[in-house]
């Protein structure tokens, strides 16, 4: 005769119930994370709004490029509209903490938010942002998955097209190059993409490498005299970066090949703009980071102010510059 | 009561914490004390407490791990990679991720222990290498993680989104096998006295091994979790981490010296840290001051605890 | 002429000296006795500049003196040999001599070539001329170094020399040498006070005695009036009885060790009976301890078996040698017995964890109970046992020791220097400890470099010299000169 036991000891039972009603009252995340609906018009507003503040939260804030240019022309847009403008973000290029801070931001309910474009993944923070009804402008580089009412940037496929057809002209065609940027970015790729493009076209240049400078001048240095070391007949290095730049341009020059080896580069801070008229960089091409944040604030604020009844536009390109020896005096 | 305070820095740490926040919710009464902000400060330190709960361990024992944010970010690439080329379904993918967090752990725990590399160094190079190995996996991001996947950073359960329970379920089995368990006291004893802890019968090189094991394997699960609640695995995940986490945790009450500290002062200097930088956000103070201020509170701390221990405490 | 008048010091919770007179003459080896925690550092700490009295006088030649800070105390003629030794092992024996009072020129840049002879001399006259004054001090010997520490404190050429335990890590024969080096400063007129437990070494060589017991100071006396007997009476305040040479051995073998072999030591082979306190002999450096070690799994051994009850012990790491019921405690308690920031009542339970439990968890309540009872038990002096042990005296801190490893329930003790640094008092509780222990059955093994002690309670002495067995002593042929004459050359 079998005696009956019981299956589950009282304990076991108890913490299967528990599970069972943990799981039940669990609320999934919704399925569809993007619309790709281009939002426009936010709550209805009161031209006198209260607290009026616009907030750009970026990451690497104290990045010298950001500060003098994105941060400067922020301030200085705040300051002749007589608004509070604030900044915030991470000093490290560190996306989780942008997205904390943006997520702690949403609390406060500012009157409007620019953001830098880091990465892709800030899509689901940015649309949490545009469902609080709170306008959001995206610039540097676009996050098209999201809600962002709208984008300011530069096209880097075109950044890469620039340097590839300039470095086409200069080399005529034929010889090595290198590129180099921080790797793991999405525009950078991007930027890559438009060099190689360019590049398949003259079959006579041969690309010898892809490197990551860790947006650090000694590291590009380091990597530029390595690969002359390894290709004495290399002819032009591309930069993607703001460090990129200065870094090639002293391991070429200290490889006594200023000027032979061609170098086109990115941004136009004085170093870059003081190597381009000295001849050891040959092509500057340069951001109007400016515009990014000046019309994107200015965006913000006629979205609130509905200065124009039909909204704001959706993506704007900013543009690129084009800096070489015949006009770097201009910039200088 | 005073003479607690003084002696526990748990409890010091606690009522500094009530204070801040009251100070907090005095000036900012809109957006400070509000149940969102609060559930909100939650979810941005969760990542960063569970880590902090094994390098907590690693300190009690008198050792630390600096290559714990690297292996946020390359358990979360890993896993990432493996479901999106190699479609592998998500559980078997996590468990891959974790596993490959747990040999990351194993190598240091080997190498630091029965090899007598200096763990500073071993654990800077790990850094540097796991880096490497999650820029190679995820280039430049890997984004659009199955539903499934997302969903586990991502749902909530009674409104508050889940890697806050995964974290308070993380600090509270290693609280209790800390205070509970023979095995998780004799962390203590090696902090406190290497040598006499060896001679005593404590398998020294092993306990420090299992260390290693669990606050590299704790990183892992934290990045699978950071990665889910953003839906994308980033190589730059984690960044700075380690030393945020090493802040956090000597706030808690941990000494560089190993012996001292408890789970639950984990918790609370993350909790401190989050709150810091929450309120520098809701000021709209930026960047530079967030580092000096916590800079300034950590050195306060360590300061205020050593001048009143040279007073006051015998206690042990 | 110096003179301590009524001495009063309070530290909370303790009065640490009470009006303690003490009168110090040129010429004079004065030794202070006392246990520990009677005051003698305290005193010595005053005399030296490193604490204030709360009250009383300091009489230098009939001028009363407030010593603010040590070099106020060297700038009066007051120097101190530390037992723990004040040398910076980088540098070299001249360096640490003159440490602070280089010669040097008008730029400060040290003159090397004059310290060096300045050093030369120095340790000539000291008779210690094997000792150069360019060696770099991490080279010396531990009595090398000690005799260096000697000559720094004569370089400032003090009228009162103060000696703190100063036999406490070199071998008889530096003892000898030292003894000859203060004879030669009393002849000149230095006034010499000596700090020691080792109460044969006073009546060779003190004028007078001044006695210390719980901060009050129990008289001066001539040596010549004093026995060793009533000597230990006025400092412990009772009579302690030589141990009594009763025997606990049993004839059964607890352990068997067979042709050990290892790093310092080689083919080593002995047995311990039940109930017998064996003792280790020889120099410092022979290979005592590493023997201990081998045999407990805390080094490799290279060669030999180790058997325990007939079954052969494979022992790779001390939690090996703990389960089969080896005990050792080691020579240097501070580091390596100790968990000196962890309270009493964490260190007694350390090498017994699973005992300290309820039901399966950890309880601080158990493991407090634990410690109460060893408290107990071996009359620990602590508050509490929640008192962090770094507080506690060296003789109770010995006993936490001791109560941690008789937690493990030892069938054998081996104990390594047990009581070096210790009183007087809690001396004599640690060898009835001991002897208690062999009584219900277990074997202990006794590594000690105090002769009177090993004669005083072993059945037997191995003498270890070299690394080798010189010889063996039972308790009855056993002697000190046969002892010494096994151990040295």
């Amino acid at each position: 005769m079998m005696t009956s036991k019981h299956f589950l000891s009282p304990a076991s039972k108890a913490l299967a119930v528990a599970v069972l009603f943990l799981a039940a009252a669990c609320e999934l995340p919704p399925r569809n994370s993007a619309s790709g609906v281009s939002a426009t018009s936010s709550r209805q507003q009161d031209s006198t709004i209260a607290n009026e503040e616009y907030v750009m939260v970026t990451t690497a804030v104290t990045m010298p490029m950001y500060v003098h240019h994105d941060q400067a022309a922020f301030k200085k847009w705040g300051k002749k509209m007589g608004v509070k403008v604030s900044i915030l973000g991470p000093a490290e290029w560190d996306v989780p903490a942008q997205i904390n801070t943006l997520e702690e931001l949403i609390g406060t309910r500012p009157t409007g938010i620019l953001v830098n474009g880091t990465d892709p993944a800030i899509a689901q923070v940015i649309n949490k942002a545009v469902a609080a009804g709170i306008p959001t402008v995206v610039y540097d580089s676009d996050i098209p998955n999201s809600n962002r009412h709208a984008f300011l940037g530069t096209d880097w496929y075109e950044i890469g097209k620039m340097q590839g057809e300039e470095m086409a002209r200069l080399l005529k065609g034929k010889g090595k190059i290198a590129y180099m940027g921080i790797l793991g970015l999405t525009n950078m790729e991007s930027g890559f993409q438009g060099l190689l493009d360019v590049l398949k076209k003259y079959p006579g240049i041969e690309v010898v490498g892809k490197y990551d400078d860790k947006a650090n001048v000694e590291e590009a240095a380091r990597i530029t005299s390595d690969v002359i070391a390894a290709h004495p007949d290399i002819s032009g290095v591309c930069g993607f970066d703001s460090n990129s730049g200065p870094g090639i341009a002293l391991a070429v020059r200290e490889a006594g090949k200023a000027g032979t080896i061609k170098i086109t580069t990115v941004d136009w801070e004085p170093e870059h703009l003081q190597l381009v008229k000295d001849g050891t960089i040959q092509m500057l091409v340069g951001q109007k980071r400016e515009l990014f944040t000046w019309y994107g604030a200015q965006f913000l604020y006629d979205m609130v102010h509905h200065t124009n009844n039909v909204g704001i536009p959706y993506q704007i390109n900013t543009g690129l510059m084009r800096i070489t020896k015949e006009n770097v005096d201009e910039y200088m | 009561m005073l003479k607690k305070i003084i002696e526990d820095r748990v409890f010091s740490l606690l009522t500094m914490l009530i204070v801040v926040v009251i100070v907090a919710s005095i000036v900012f009464p809109n957006t400070f004390p509000t149940f969102d902000n609060f559930r909100q400060i939650l979810l941005n330190l969760s990542i960063d407490t569970i880590v902090a709960v094994g390098m907590m361990i690693l300190l009690i024992s008198g050792a630390f791990d600096l290559s714990v944010g690297s292996v946020v970010a390359f358990a979360g690439c890993m896993t990432a990679y493996l479901m999106q080329f190699y479609n592998v379904p998500v559980p078997l993918a996590i468990l891959a991720g974790i596993t490959a967090s747990l040999i990351i752990g194993w190598v240091n725990g080997f190498l630091i222990a029965y090899q007598g590399i200096n763990p500073m160094i071993q654990t800077l190079a790990m850094m540097g290498i796991v880096r490497g190995l999650a820029l190679m996996v995820s280039g430049s991001g890997i984004q659009n993680l199955p539903y499934w996947f997302n969903a586990i950073g991502q749902s909530k359960l009674f409104g508050i989104q889940m890697p806050v329970w995964y974290m308070l379920l993380t600090v509270g089995t290693f609280a209790l096998l800390v205070n509970k368990t023979i095995i998780f006291r004799r962390f203590y004893y090696i902090g406190g006295n290497e040598k006499a802890a060896d001679l005593s019968g404590i398998r020294v090189k092993r306990m420090k091994m299992i260390g290693f094991i669990i606050s590299a394997t704790l990183a892992g699960v934290a990045g699978i979790l950071l990665s889910s609640r953003l839906g994308a695995a980033l190589p730059t995940m984690g960044r700075g981490l380690e030393l945020r986490v090493i802040t956090a945790v000597i706030l808690g009450g941990a000494s560089l010296s190993g012996g001292y500290g408890k789970i639950s002062g984990a918790l609370l200097g993350a909790l401190f840290m989050g709150i810091i930088s929450n309120i520098m956000v809701i000021a709209r103070i930026s960047g530079y001051w967030q580092e000096i201020i916590l800079g300034i509170i950590l050195i306060s701390t360590l300061w205020l605890d050593k001048s009143l221990q040279k007073k006051y405490s015998t206690i042990a | 002429m110096f003179t301590l008048s009524k001495i009063t010091k309070t530290f909370p919770g303790v009065k640490a000296l009470n009006a303690v007179d003490l009168i110090i003459h040129p010429g004079e080896i004065h030794a202070i006795c006392g246990e520990n925690g009677a005051g003698k550092s305290t005193l010595m700490n005053i005399l030296t500049g490193n604490t204030q009295p709360d009250s009383g006088n300091i009489i230098i030649d009939n001028q009363p003196v407030v010593i603010q800070n040590p070099q106020q105390a060297f700038d009066l003629g007051i120097a101190i040999v530390h037992q723990h030794l004040s040398l910076v092992d980088s540098l070299s024996v001249a360096e640490n001599i003159y440490a602070n009072q280089q010669p040097a020129n008008a730029f400060g840049f040290i003159k090397f070539d004059e310290l060096h002879a300045l050093a030369a001399a120095l340790l000539e006259t000291l008779g210690m001329s094997n000792i150069q004054p360019t060696t770099i001090v991490s080279q010396l010997s531990p009595a090398q170094k000690q005799m260096v520490e000697i000559a720094k404190a004569l370089s400032r050429k003090p009228s009162v020399l103060i000696l703190d335990e100063p036999t406490a890590s070199i071998t008889e024969k530096e003892s000898k040498t030292l003894f000859t080096i203060l004879r030669k400063l009393k002849a000149q007129n230095i006034a010499i006070l000596y700090i020691s437990h080792r109460l044969e070494e006073i009546f060779l060589l003190a004028d007078k005695i001044t006695v210390l017991k719980d901060g009050t100071s129990q008289g001066t006396f001539p040596v010549a009036v004093l026995t060793k007997d009533n000597l230990i009476t006025k400092m412990v305040g009772r009579t302690l009885k030589t141990v009594n040479p009763t025997s606990s051995i049993q004839q059964e073998v607890l352990l068997e060790v067979k042709n050990l072999s290892g790093q310092k030591f080689t083919n080593i082979s002995f047995t311990l009976r039940r109930g017998e306190i064996l003792g280790f002999a020889g120099l410092i450096g022979a290979g005592r301890s590493e023997i201990a070690r081998a045999i407990f799994g805390a080094d490799p051994a290279e060669g030999g078996e180790v058997w325990m009850k007939n079954v052969r012990l494979a022992i790779n790491h001390p939690a090996d040698a703990i389960d089969y019921g080896i005990a050792y405690v080691a020579e240097d308690r501070k580091s390596q017995g100790l968990f000196p920031m962890m309270s009493v009542r964490d260190n007694v339970v350390a090498a017994s964890l699973p005992q300290a439990v309820e039901g399966k968890f950890y309880s601080e309540s158990a493991a407090r109970k634990m410690a109460m009872t060893s408290k107990d038990d071996l009359r620990i002096a602590t508050p509490d046992v929640s008192q962090q042990v770094i507080n506690l005296s060296g003789g109770n801190q010995q006993k936490v020791v001791l109560a941690k490893w008789l937690w493990t329930h030892p069938e054998i003790l081996m104990v390594d220097e047990p009581t070096h640094g210790i009183d007087v008092g809690a001396k004599y509780e640690i060898y009835e400890i001991l002897k208690s222990l062999a009584s219900t059955g277990k074997g202990i093994i006794m590594i000690s470099s105090d002769m009177p002690e090993l004669l005083g309670i072993c059945d037997r002495i191995i003498v270890i010299k070299s690394g080798k067995i010189a010889g063996s002593l039972l308790r009855d042929e056993a002697s000190e000169e046969k002892i010494m004459s096994l151990a040295a050359n």
